[in-house]
């Protein structure tokens, strides 16, 4: 194929390389997050940075950013001169910049106090801030790039570009040195579509200011808007190096999920068969991004919910649950209130959340009281709760999930992410419940307890559970589900039987209903 | 007082650590660290969590040895033990909110109301006694339900607006009786109840052995005390766990509240006089004693029989400084100082418990 012979060759001669990347591998406990990757940015172009979740693209950006080092090997220069990968002064002094996708902004202050972050305010002779002169530098700087806003009001009141603006912004200040490499990474991920219009206008004059910007995306219209070039990455390895113009988005779907998509794979669903009343009903559900959805899963079922981040998809776990303003939701036809954690479960349900740090773990507490939390009646006794038959509960929990140390009263912060995530799985199960809703169940879990966790919510579905799993991982979607529901900007895009889809195709799925067809 | 946290939007002190460095996450190989067995680890935290005792002995030995016709005498014991019941029944008042990660800086003001109100019941409405600690009780209620609303409705934090709260009820404490000493018209069964010993034990001792002992069963054998802990340790994790986190708060600062008016009824028990402002000083010491109580028995939160052995711990380091011919300023000097080094401890004490 034609891209392909334009990818193997890197032309230098073509190009003043404002950055260099050589020979960069990272190893995570053995596993290869990226293999001898080469890069290179020209200044002045818009550079994407593509690959399916795993493919390594944030790695790269994480050690750009000083956050994580190196294998040894690796060498990169800014404009001819080395400077040291993973250590960020140094990435920082050679004139590398970043915005990260939550952009690190201050929601209750406004754009000049944001912009000053960091860097510093401008202070006359005796120290005091000269608010005159920041107001107008920061008009100015943000006029350049096409904004025209009240400086003063707080960001969180602004538009979703518009914080983004400001945090390119503040990246883009000279003050603190010449910036020769702007890197986004996945900035529109929150964003509604009509304001990425606005962000491509943004990127295109920082880019025509002579700066090389790698922008890491995973939706594929804005690469071909915004992108002069692009890297796919796999599996933490470089595909290829591709001008934009040459290419097409099937084939560069094609190249990041490493086959061409058979139209068989995206075969819908026929209606299925007659099926008894379903144990979850879900209608109307509405959350931030999420409109109008309407789910059925049946005893027995394990349905998955797919989407790129920003679709809605991390939203649907909870609002299932219980934190819903809109929607109602039926187990076994009893309707499920609202907001009450503590009724969802007595009525049957019982979540895993996605961020097991801030909404699941206790972190000081024992194996023991993580475990048992949300249902300690059968413990009562005439004097109370009964340690010892907790404690022989929770040990037979610890052995069942596979949790290493099996020591009911370990604290529950000793133990590495992937056995803390068995014991939140444990204190769903414990509660026995008709539907179990689980929310991106094995993130940041190494493979051995993946597939732990895998063979634990297979087996409570055979049992008779009814199963919701909202994940980012195909792989997972596909090994695990039933039926795959794919959503993009807070709607269903699609609905299929999980042994009719391979994970790429799933994959290829969410990202192709995210571009407007 | 605590690292800042993301989990809880109170800034209140429940005695957690936010490690400094990542807990292993989800790196492959990082559960097999090599842990000494249980037994060793057990006694190892035996010893650790045991080191108010040893302190309190070395205070007994050095004092009884310079000091040994006024300091070991039962005299001086039987003062300490009663003096200090309401300093003990104040600490025990703060730690349902702070095992629930939330501030009750109210409770001095609340102790003052109750000495005070208890008081003008007696002598100007001249109410049966055991009416007047009803009424005084209910104003305990009252205190709670606005401090509840004031934190869970309107969303003030926790430290904030109990430090309010506590200043209006410092203005509340003046209005009955002009802010003077009521001494006249208090019933004498009532100071009797807080003068008399049963087996040389003063009753303000037993009244706290009896609350104390309330506290600790809902705390250890009560899914309550289970559910507050929890709470406290990540509010959102243990909502969407099925615990009804507002209600626990609620019922956490009812109770502050009611047994913070109920040191106040003690309190005039055994002065036999109500004076204003007299709760202010107990806020402190009550803190420093539930903190400092933290790092003991069930380390790093809150706990009653720790906070009673911190306490007395406390009272005797003051106790003997004073016989010692040390200024009456020597207590708050004591308990200041107590009150931070009990707080850096418990942080030590979690990077320990970090380090498995």
């Amino acid at each position: 194929m034609t891209v392909e012979g334009s990818a193997e060759e890197l032309r230098p001669q073509d190009a003043d390389p404002v950055l260099t990347i050589t020979g960069l591998s990272k190893t995570f406990g053995g596993e290869h997050a990226l293999r001898n990757v080469s890069f290179e940015l020209r200044s002045g172009e818009v550079h994407a940075l593509v690959g399916q979740n795993g493919s390594g693209k944030s790695t790269i950006v994480k050690i750009l950013a000083g956050y994580h080092t190196a294998d040894p090997g690796a060498s990169a220069t800014v404009d001819g001169k080395p400077f040291e990968l993973g250590h960020a002064g140094s990435g920082f002094a050679a004139g590398l910049r970043f915005v990260h996708q939550d952009l690190g902004l201050v929601p209750a202050l406004g754009a000049i106090d944001n912009l000053a972050l960091g860097r510093g305010y401008r202070r006359g002779r005796t120290g005091t801030i000269s608010w005159r002169r920041e107001a107008k530098a920061g008009r100015e700087l943000l006029r350049s790039l096409g904004y025209e806003f009240d400086l003063n009001v707080p960001v969180s009141q602004l538009m979703a570009s518009e914080r983004t603006g400001i945090a390119i912004a503040r990246a883009l200040d000279t003050s603190s040195g010449h910036v020769q490499v702007l890197v986004l990474d996945e900035p529109t991920a929150s964003m509604p579509a009509a304001e990425v219009q606005r962000l491509a206008e943004v990127v295109r004059t920082v880019r025509d200011a002579g700066v090389g910007v790698i922008y890491v995306s995973h939706r594929f219209v804005e690469v071909f808007e915004m992108a002069d070039r692009v890297t796919v990455l796999r599996d933490g390895v470089r595909v290829g190096t591709f001008t934009v113009d040459d290419l097409n988005e099937a084939e560069l779907i094609r190249l990041t999920i490493g086959r061409s998509l058979d139209s068989s794979d995206s075969a819908q669903t026929s209606p299925s068969e007659v099926r008894p009343d379903p144990i979850l009903r879900v209608t109307g559900l509405e959350g931030r991004n999420i409109q109008q959805l309407d789910l059925d899963v049946h005893a027995g079922e394990i349905v998955g919910i797919a989407g790129v981040t920003g679709s809605g998809r991390e939203e649907v776990a909870e609002l299932v649950f219980a934190d819903r303003s809109q929607g109602e939701v039926f187990v076994a036809g009893q309707l499920v209130p609202p907001g009450r954690p503590d009724l969802s479960i007595s009525r049957g349900m019982a979540l895993l959340p996605a961020d097991r740090l801030s909404k699941a773990a206790l972190r000081d507490m024992t194996l023991r009281e993580n475990l048992t939390i949300g249902g300690l009646e059968p413990f009562y006794g005439l004097r109370g709760l009964r340690r010892r038959a907790e404690r022989q509960e929770a040990a037979d929990w610890l052995e069942r999930l596979g949790v290493v140390p099996a020591d009911p009263e370990a604290m529950l912060l000793t133990l590495s992410g992937g056995n803390q995530q068995k014991v939140m799985l444990g204190r769903a199960l414990r509660l026995n419940p008709k539907v179990l809703v689980l929310d991106e169940p094995t993130q940041g879990v190494d493979v051995g307890a993946k597939a732990a966790i895998h063979a634990i919510v297979k087996e409570s579905a055979r049992n008779g559970a009814t199963v919701l799993v909202a994940s980012t991982e195909s792989e997972e979607l596909v090994a695990l589900c039933d039926r795959i529901v794919v959503i993009a900007h807070g709607r269903v895009r699609g609905e299929f039987a999980g042994h009719e889809l391979t994970a790429d195709a799933l994959t290829e799925l969410t990202i192709r209903e995210t571009s407007p067809i | 007082m605590t690292t800042p946290d993301s989990s809880a939007d109170t800034p209140a002190g429940h005695l957690r650590v936010r490690p400094g460095s990542r807990e292993p996450d989800g790196q492959p190989g990082a559960s097999n660290e090599v842990r000494p067995p249980r037994r060793i680890r057990q006694l190892g935290s035996i010893v650790a969590s045991c080191s108010l005792l040893v302190i309190w002995a070395i205070l007994i030995l050095i004092f009884g040895i310079i000091e040994p016709s006024t300091f070991l005498t039962l005299a001086n014991v039987r003062t300490i033990m009663g003096e200090q019941a309401i300093t003990a029944i104040m600490a025990l008042a703060i730690l349902l909110p702070i095992a629930a990660n939330t501030f009750d800086l109210s409770i001095g003001g609340a102790m003052g109301v109750g000495i005070v109100f208890v008081a003008v019941f007696m002598s100007d409405l001249h109410l049966n006694f055991l009416l007047a600690i009803v009424l005084t009780l209910l104003c305990g209620v009252l205190i709670g339900s606005v401090n509840s609303f004031v934190i869970i409705r309107l969303r003030v934090s926790s430290f904030i607006a109990t430090l309010a709260t506590g200043t209006i009820l410092d203005a509340i404490q003046q209005w009955p009786n002009g802010g003077n000493q009521i001494v006249s018209g208090i019933s004498p069964s009532f100071t009797a109840a807080g003068q008399k010993t049963v087996f040389t034990i003063p009753l303000p001792f037993l009244y706290m052995l009896i609350i104390g002992a309330v506290l600790w069963y809902l705390l250890k054998y009560r899914q309550v005390g289970r559910y507050l802990y929890a709470t406290g340790s990540n509010a959102d994790a243990a909502r969407l766990a099925g615990v009804r986190t507002n209600r626990l708060i609620v019922v956490s600062l009812l109770v502050s509240a009611v047994v913070a008016t109920a040191a106040g009824i003690i309190f005039v028990m055994r002065i036999g006089a109500s004076s204003v402002d007299a709760g202010d000083s107990y806020l402190l010491p009550a803190f420093a004693a539930a903190f400092l109580g933290a790092t003991q028995f069930r380390e790093g939160k809150v706990n009653v029989l720790g906070t009673l052995l911190a306490v007395y711990v406390l009272a005797t380091g003051v106790t003997g400084l004073q016989l010692m011919g040390a200024p009456f300023w020597v207590a708050n000097l004591f308990n200041g100082c107590a009150l931070i080094i009990a707080v850096a401890l418990a942080v030590r004490a979690g990077q320990r418990r970090l380090l498995g």
